[in-house]
């Protein structure tokens, strides 16, 4: 029975027995009755949750635990419109910029400010940015303190359980290394709450966290199999370690160029395992296949994120990339997006017209109905008219004269300005595989890239043949065979400059192109369209959001903020 | 010294008769607010002359009801003599000549001087004269006399509701009461609830609403509540006042009184009203032909002419809008048992097609008397089923009505509907043909009360209530509508989805009352309670979409492929539930000495289940001060001042209004993930856990003086109010790391609010046919956040109002410690180039381009809250006519004109766009900027309700009152702002922005009658 009821059932008793005595009982009766408990009962019953008492009773369980960091992840690092860190990645690079076009996209100057380098510590997408990872860095926190009290021992081994867990402390030196990318300076905290003020630990620290926890606990992850798609596994713990040591020299100035190239081989040779032929990763063979609605599969897929329409999940690049929903004809598809990020001109201009790349991961020039010659129409300065999208992004449609001068910055944008986005491709609404795409965050390229260039590092950066014929056995994909004896390189061609160039023509949209530039010190003194270079070393790390330096005393700001 | 005497005489005559106080009582409630216009001073001097002119005169005392006054004194003008009336309100008494003067007199009534004029028998009708400390005033868990009142309190009697045909029981004392604010945002909408605030904004995010007591149930829904089913509302404004309803009483409370039965001859009530509403503020849309002009000028590209005129804004409306409103009621009973049954129904229409609201329901009150009268048990059940359409009058159609190209026809050649492809554009008429949004809702109340008296001055009281609150929502969208089509994801197939709600309260209420009088002059009155209530919500909601037919519409949920065809979007389903307790132990002390001092204590103990383990439970107390100061001797010389009372409190109330759980860690979905090629829900940490989660706390000070001078033509109150809210509730910045997710759920910061209220009520003129009366309600109001940081989360600031898309250009508003809420803060205009672009100031004074300016740049740049609110009531009276007129004024704020901001910009094309674009802002030729540019003073004042009323006066022996009336609302408004609508939300935190989505205002015209028979 309702505890109320039972309250006012007992009252009306009460009330009946005394009711001509005197002031007294019926005071003391009162009082009994308030001293009842159910009728002080204060308990919160939980509906709609789970607690951590009834939760974890097997392994699907135990791994539904476990995998809330990686689609927590998929927020912020795959381009799925959240301000994470492939938003800061790529706007303060070289390759994508966020324009204003027209009344659209100036979004209180927040790109513009990626594109300058000249945001400050109140910039709320960093502060998104920065609650985002370490947002991710507590679910692991307390996904692992809650692994460490389950009684698993019935349903699962011994190992099954360390391979999880150490899965969790990999992925947790992967925010970490993140994080150090970004900001460089902050605290390395491994329990939630503790403190709860942590002071700010300088950024070798989080290197040497970082590379501790990975050298510990990647050997006792499993290797790649079809298994373990999505999740981390050997081959995804190598790649980190090959792009922490890749960076050492910039990070904490202490080169690690062999232990690099040992990360590297470990993958190459397969004995992290892979999704290709006998379990070991092979080079795509085409431009298209680690991109496809059928990626799951990739043969060069070393870590990726799992997405399915079909199994509730779909990664939407949508918003980022896409135009307004004129445009979604473009495709035969069901989504549009934000008409946000286009391609720089002269990042564009870096790919020769024979480069396939050039064509497969862009849309560029008129765009028609699927599979017609009908045109798309603008909305916007374009309105009624054929949309083409130019390599170029100022304001043409208000050309007054041929010979009119015309200015190109960051707020001279239209709705058709710049190359687009077209590297991952969903397929048409009538394919079965439709937005069935997963999104790879290392592949077997990049570790021939890596190996590559700790050789010629290691050589004084200049190409050796061995890392000439790691690039050109990937580059060669992007070539036709009439085209490929003029394009590939030498050992006198592939320079430092043109190493970095390469990266960035076969890792476009991939979100590395901020961490390459630092590396090879371009990022604070190079020029790219209309970004001047500042100069100033402190931009090569953000500011700690002032939101979080004034709820935490013991955090310190970086140095320039 | 003799007036006190008489007094006594008279308090001793009528507390013979127990039978009498309750009839006092009860024509209390029924008084009408007159005042004397003669003085009724009686002058007693020593002569007893009898001569031999003697007779004798009879005759029987009435009041103007027609019942007779037993106990009222009769006194020969310039003599001692007299007598009382018996019980049937009979007299006799021997006069010393025919030229003396009758004085009637009686506690409650003008005293009358009849001329005998030799007749023998002299029947007179008694006006009752409530002076105005004499009024019931409702406060919680009881009533009192205004005497006794020692905290701020109003109280609004029907007599003096706005007439008009409320939409909201609380319409009922819009601009009747200082410092309660109400904004209706969305003007006639009849589905669309009304913000109410009083005393400015008292919490973050705690609620921001008074609390709502019906008949002594707290919670109630004010859908329960029918404009003719209301006998009054009590305003409990200040912290002294609200301390024993302590935990949801930071925003004041409310307290709602429904008429009951009366004992005697059965009444039956009819009462009707039939209204139209006109739009009165649209905007200056361009028509076609002006968009053609700008075509020819070439301004706008040829290609945009497709051909038609079309006036999308004259299409939304429903121009033949009609809402009625029917009451039946009757009422009776005998001394033991009374009813009050009553039924209604409304048929409420918006401004705009497809907009509007039908309900019907009733309400059904009891009272039965037994054991020798000491036990008083009630039964009350009110309902409402409501359903609404909810399709029309959505605010986003309006901002299409401006910007949708006026050349383009709503319809092509066959009939289906034509969709221009300009940003943010549809076609609201194709979704008003295509798509169903309906609600069907039913909330109804019922409660069982009791009161024993268990010896004199004891008594108990219990109210059990149980209030169930359920709807149902349907929606459709046909595979006709555009966001359905071929080429969507929804591939040419149609959608559907319900959703259902439930919410149940209970609560249980028990008091025992004491009154002692002792030594003559002390009075004791004690209270003491418990109160428990607890509520539970569910959510239900299930859609499905790849309807190919629409002959489902959402009555085949199941039918729909999408559950089979995995192109298609996802079916989606969902549900939730939770609880939450209430449990409050309270007391009440009220000491009054000699009728003149007064003191009242209260406490109250609480707990609530939302908070953290150790802070479950708050206490909340309040003491209270008043002195008659009229009473005093020195004052009994003064006479223009009848009567003058200081009152001065202290108050502590609470705000649990959060939801359950913030103090709990537990897990929820996360997205899926595969394990092995199976997609698995995944679960994390739902929030960062906050066990030491506690109450927030207002303390209030609150000094004010009643008044009545000038024989009671002049009436009024001042109220001096300083109230800071402690211990905010707020998901504040978590430190991140260390904890999982970057809100909390703290108590840090301080809200304060001062400002000063008066209440003047006046009679201009009386005349025989003819009275003027002047109300006048003003108040002031200061509100500023002081703090907002503690020793563990810190925060500087909070912003609000995320200006939309296009340009997504920050936030509008900005609460900073210190600053006061409303602040806009934003860019300052500097000019513009020769180019016609935006220059603004750079924080050292230098003027630069938009894309130059930083965070740093920016300013406060105005304030939307007002400083002053008031209202001018005056009321005439000519013979059976009355004529009231209501003024209501807001003054001391800006408001940010987003229309002009976005829509009279020519970089809005080809989106149609307002004609000032090319007129005032022509100059402009650069994107939407927001600055002080578009900040205008906000001041106005309107002409809120006249009200013409009739009521007949004739002997038909079946009609006892005939009253018909007409109203015009919101006729005019003189403002100094530039847009059409200076009334916009100054409620919470987002005040004072001219949205560019919107319902239209109105002007709304009401024909009404009320017959009783």
């Amino acid at each position: 029975m309702d505890s109320w009821l039972k309250c006012y059932i007992l009252k009306s008793i009460k009330m009946k027995k005394h009711m001509y005595k005197n002031i007294k009982v019926f005071f003391a009766t009162l009082l009994l009755i308030v001293a009842i408990p159910s009728c002080t009962n204060l308990d919160e019953k939980i509906y709609s949750d789970l607690s951590g008492d009834n939760f974890y009773k097997n392994k699907v369980e135990i791994l539904q635990g476990a995998l809330r960091p990686f689609t927590h992840m998929q927020a912020w690092m795959a381009p799925t419109g959240q301000n994470g860190y492939y938003y800061h990645a790529e706007l303060s690079a070289d390759q994508l910029a966020w324009p204003q076009k027209g009344k659209h996209g100036y979004d209180g100057g927040d790109h513009f400010r990626q594109h300058y380098h000249t945001w400050t510590s109140d910039e709320g997408r960093m502060r998104d940015a920065w609650s985002l990872i370490w947002t991710g860095v507590g679910y692991i926190n307390a996904a692992i303190a809650d692994m460490e009290k389950v009684d698993y021992k019935e349903f699962m081994t011994e190992e099954e359980m360390t391979a999880i867990i150490s899965e969790l402390y990999v992925l947790r030196a992967f925010h970490y290394m993140k994080i150090m990318e970004l900001w460089g300076n902050t605290p390395i905290v491994t329990e939630v709450g503790e403190g709860p003020n942590p002071p700010t630990r300088p950024k070798k620290d989080l290197f040497e966290f970082a590379k501790t926890e990975l050298e510990t606990h990647v050997p006792k992850l499993l290797p790649y199999s079809k298994e373990l798609v999505g999740r981390v596994s050997q081959t995804a713990g190598y790649a980190m370690l090959a792009e922490l040591y890749l960076n050492a020299e910039y990070f904490v100035g202490v080169p690690m160029w062999d232990e690099c190239i040992k990360a590297c081989d470990k993958i190459m040779s397969g004995e992290a395992g892979g999704l290709g032929a006998g379990n070991k990763p092979e080079l795509a063979d085409n431009l298209s296949d680690s991109f496809s609605n059928t990626n799951q599969s990739a043969k060069e897929s070393l870590f990726q994120f799992a997405f399915s329409k079909k199994g509730g999940f779909t990664f939407g690049w949508d918003g980022f990339f896409c135009g307004y929903s004129n445009t979604s004809e473009i495709h035969n598809v069901d989504y549009s997006g934000w008409n946000a990020f286009v391609v720089i001109p002269t990042a564009f201009d870096n790919y020769p017209d024979n480069d396939l790349r050039k064509k497969e991961w862009f849309m560029f020039g008129p765009q028609y109905k699927y599979g017609t010659d009908e045109p798309i129409l603008g909305t916007e300065e374009y309105n009624g008219k054929p949309l083409e999208y130019v390599n170029y992004i100022r304001r043409e449609s208000e050309r007054k004269s041929p010979d009119e001068v015309l200015r190109s910055t960051m707020a001279d944008g239209e709705e058709n300005s710049g190359a687009r986005f077209d590297k991952y491709k969903s397929g048409p609404l009538t394919d079965d595989n439709y937005r069935e795409n997963h999104y790879l965050l290392y592949r077997l390229t990049e570790i021939y890239y890596n190996k590559a260039e700790a050789l010629m590092r290691k050589n004084g950066g200049k190409a050796t043949q061995e890392a000439v014929d790691l690039i050109n056995i990937c580059r060669q994909r992007a070539f036709s065979d009439e085209d490929w004896e003029e394009a590939k390189y030498t050992t006198e061609t592939l320079t430092m400059d043109e190493l970095l160039n390469e990266r960035g023509r076969e890792f476009i949209f991939e979100g590395k192109r901020r961490t390459d530039l630092i590396r090879f010190g371009k990022f604070t003194t190079a020029s790219w369209w209309d970004h001047e270079p500042s100069n100033d070393p402190n931009r090569e790390i953000y500011p700690i959001p002032h939101t979080q330096i004034g709820a935490n005393p013991n955090l310190k700001q970086n140095p320039g903020y | 010294m003799k007036k006190n005497t008489m007094k006594k005489r008279l308090r001793d005559s009528y507390k013979k008769n127990n039978r009498k106080i309750v009839l006092l009582l009860s024509l209390c409630f029924l008084f009408q607010f007159s005042f004397a216009s003669t003085s009724s001073s009686i002058n007693i001097t020593e002569n007893d002359e009898v001569t031999q002119d003697a007779f004798t005169v009879k005759g029987v005392v009435k009041d103007n009801k027609g019942e007779a006054l037993p106990g009222v004194s009769i006194i020969i003008k310039g003599t001692t003599t007299g007598t009382i009336t018996g019980i049937d309100g009979d007299y006799t008494l021997n006069v010393p000549n025919k030229n003396s003067t009758l004085v009637f007199s009686y506690m409650g009534f003008q005293t009358q001087e009849v001329p005998v004029n030799g007749q023998t028998s002299i029947n007179i009708n008694l006006t009752e004269d409530i002076r105005v400390f004499d009024e019931l005033v409702v406060v919680g868990y009881g009533t009192m006399k205004k005497r006794e009142v020692t905290s701020s309190v109003e109280t609004i009697t029907s007599k003096d509701f706005k007439e008009g045909g409320s939409r909201n029981p609380l319409d009922l004392i819009q601009g009747k009461v200082a410092g309660l604010n109400m904004t209706r945002t969305q003007g006639s909408n009849p589905n669309a609830g009304v913000d109410i605030q009083l005393r400015g904004v008292s919490s973050l995010t705690g609620n921001r609403s008074p609390l709502i007591v019906i008949d002594g149930v707290p919670g109630g829904s004010l859908d329960l509540l029918q404009q003719d089913d209301v006998e009054s509302i009590s305003v409990l404004k200040d912290g002294s006042a609200a301390a024993i309803y302590g935990t949801r009483a930071n925003a004041g409370v409310i307290l709602i009184t429904t008429k009951k039965g009366k004992s005697g001859k059965a009444e039956f009530n009819y009462s009707s009203y039939l209204r139209h509403e006109v739009v009165n503020d649209r905007p200056d849309i361009m028509s076609a032909s002006d968009y053609r002009k700008l075509i020819a000028e070439g301004v706008i590209n040829k290609d945009q002419d497709f051909g038609a005129n079309t006036d999308l804004f004259n299409e939304l409306l429903n121009k033949g809008n009609l809402s009625h409103y029917h009451n039946f009621s009757m009422t009776g009973g005998t001394e033991a048992t009374t009813y009050r049954a009553s039924l209604f129904y409304s048929d409420l229409k918006g401004v705009v097609k497809q907009n509007g609201r039908e309900q019907y329901g009733g309400r059904v009150h009891i009272q039965q008397k037994g054991l020798d009268d000491h036990l008083t048990m009630s039964v009350n059940l009110s309902t409402n089923f409501n359903k609404a359409n909810m399709l029309g009058g959505s605010t986003g159609d309006f901002s299409q009505a401006i910007q949708r190209n006026p050349t383009a026809p709503l319809k092509n050649e066959d009939g289906t509907f034509f969709e221009t492809h300009a940003f943010d554009n549809y076609n609201p008429m194709s979704r008003l043909a295509n798509r169903i949004s309906k609600r069907d809702q039913q909330t109804t109340l019922g409660d069982l009360r009791a009161d024993l008296k268990i010896i004199d001055g004891l008594s108990l009281s219990a109210i059990a209530a149980f209030q169930r609150d359920t709807y149902n929502d349907r929606y459709f969208r046909s595979i006709n509508d555009w966001d359905q089509r071929p080429g969507s994801q929804y591939q040419g197939m149609a959608y559907a989805s319900k959703n259902n709600y439930l919410k149940k309260d209970k609560s249980f209420e028990a008091t025992a009352n004491y009154r002692k009088m002792f030594a003559e002059e002390h009075v004791i009155t004690a209270l003491l309670g418990y109160s428990y209530q607890y509520q539970t919500r569910e959510e239900f909601s299930v859609n499905n979409n790849g309807f190919t037919t629409d002959g489902f519409l959402d009555w085949n949920l199941g039918a729909g492929s999408a559950i089979q065809n995995d192109k298609l979007p996802r079916p989606g389903m969902g549900s939730n539930k939770w609880e939450s307790t209430l449990v409050g132990f309270f007391g009440r002390i009220n000491y009054s000495f000699a009728d003149r001092y007064f003191l009242q204590f209260i406490l109250r103990r609480e707990g609530s289940s939302k908070f953290g383990k150790n802070h479950k439970w708050g206490n909340f107390p309040a003491a209270s001060a008043g002195w008659t100061i009229s009473e005093e001797r020195f004052m009994q010389n003064v006479d223009f001042v009848k009567d003058l009372k200081l009152r001065v409190g202290y108050g502590v109330t609470g705000n649990e209004g959060i939801s359950p759980y913030q103090s709990m860690h537990t897990l929820s979905t996360g997205g899926v993930y595969p394990q092995d090629g199976v997609y698995y829900q995944t679960y994390g940490a739902s929030r960062n856990a906050n066990p030491d989660l506690k109450w927030e706390q207002k303390r209030e000070f609150n000094a004010g003086l009643d008044f009545s001078i000038l024989n009671h033509r002049i009436t009024g109150s001042f109220d001096f109010f300083v109230r800071n809210t402690k211990d905010l509730l707020y998901e504040y910045n978590a430190q991140q790391p260390s904890y999982i997710h970057s809100r909390i759920w703290a108590n840090v910061g301080t809200l304060r609010s001062t400002g000063f209220e008066f209440q003047l009520s006046g009679v201009a003129i009386e005349k025989e046919n003819f009275k003027w009366t002047i109300d006048l309600v003003g108040s002031t109001l200061n509100n500023k956040l002081t703090k907002l940081s503690s020793d563990l989360f810190k925060s500087n600031w909070l912003s609000f109002y995320g200006l939309p898309s296009p340009g997504n250009l920050g936030d509008a508003i900005r609460l900073e410690e210190g600053g006061k809420i409303g602040n806009f803060y934003g860019k300052r205009f500097a000019g513009f180039t020769d180019d016609g672009e935006w220059l603004f100031y750079k924080k050292d004074g230098s003027k630069v381009r938009a894309g130059e300016t930083s965070e740093e740049d920016l300013a406060v740049i105005g304030n939307g809250v007002p400083k002053f609110q008031g209202s001018i009531n005056q009321r005439f009276e000519y013979k059976g006519f009355d004529l009231s007129l209501m003024f209501r004024t807001k003054l001391g704020f800006d408001i940010l004109n987003l229309k002009d901001l976005y829509y009279a910009n020519k970089k809005w094309l080809p989106n149609n766009m307002l004609k000032q674009a090319v007129k005032k802002y022509n100059h402009i030729n650069d994107d939407p900027q927001y600055s002080d540019y578009y900040i205008e003073k906000g001041n106005f004042i309107k002409l809120d309700n006249m009200t013409l009323g009739y009521t007949f006066d004739f002997d038909i022996p079946m009609i006892s009152h005939l009253r018909l009336y007409a109203t015009v609302s919101n006729l005019f408004t003189i403002s100094s702002y530039s847009g059409k609508n200076p009334e916009v939300q100054d409620t919470g935190f987002e005040a004072g922005i001219d949205k560019r989505d919107y319902y239209p205002g109105t002007t709304s015209w009401t024909v009404g009658l009320n017959v009783t028979f």
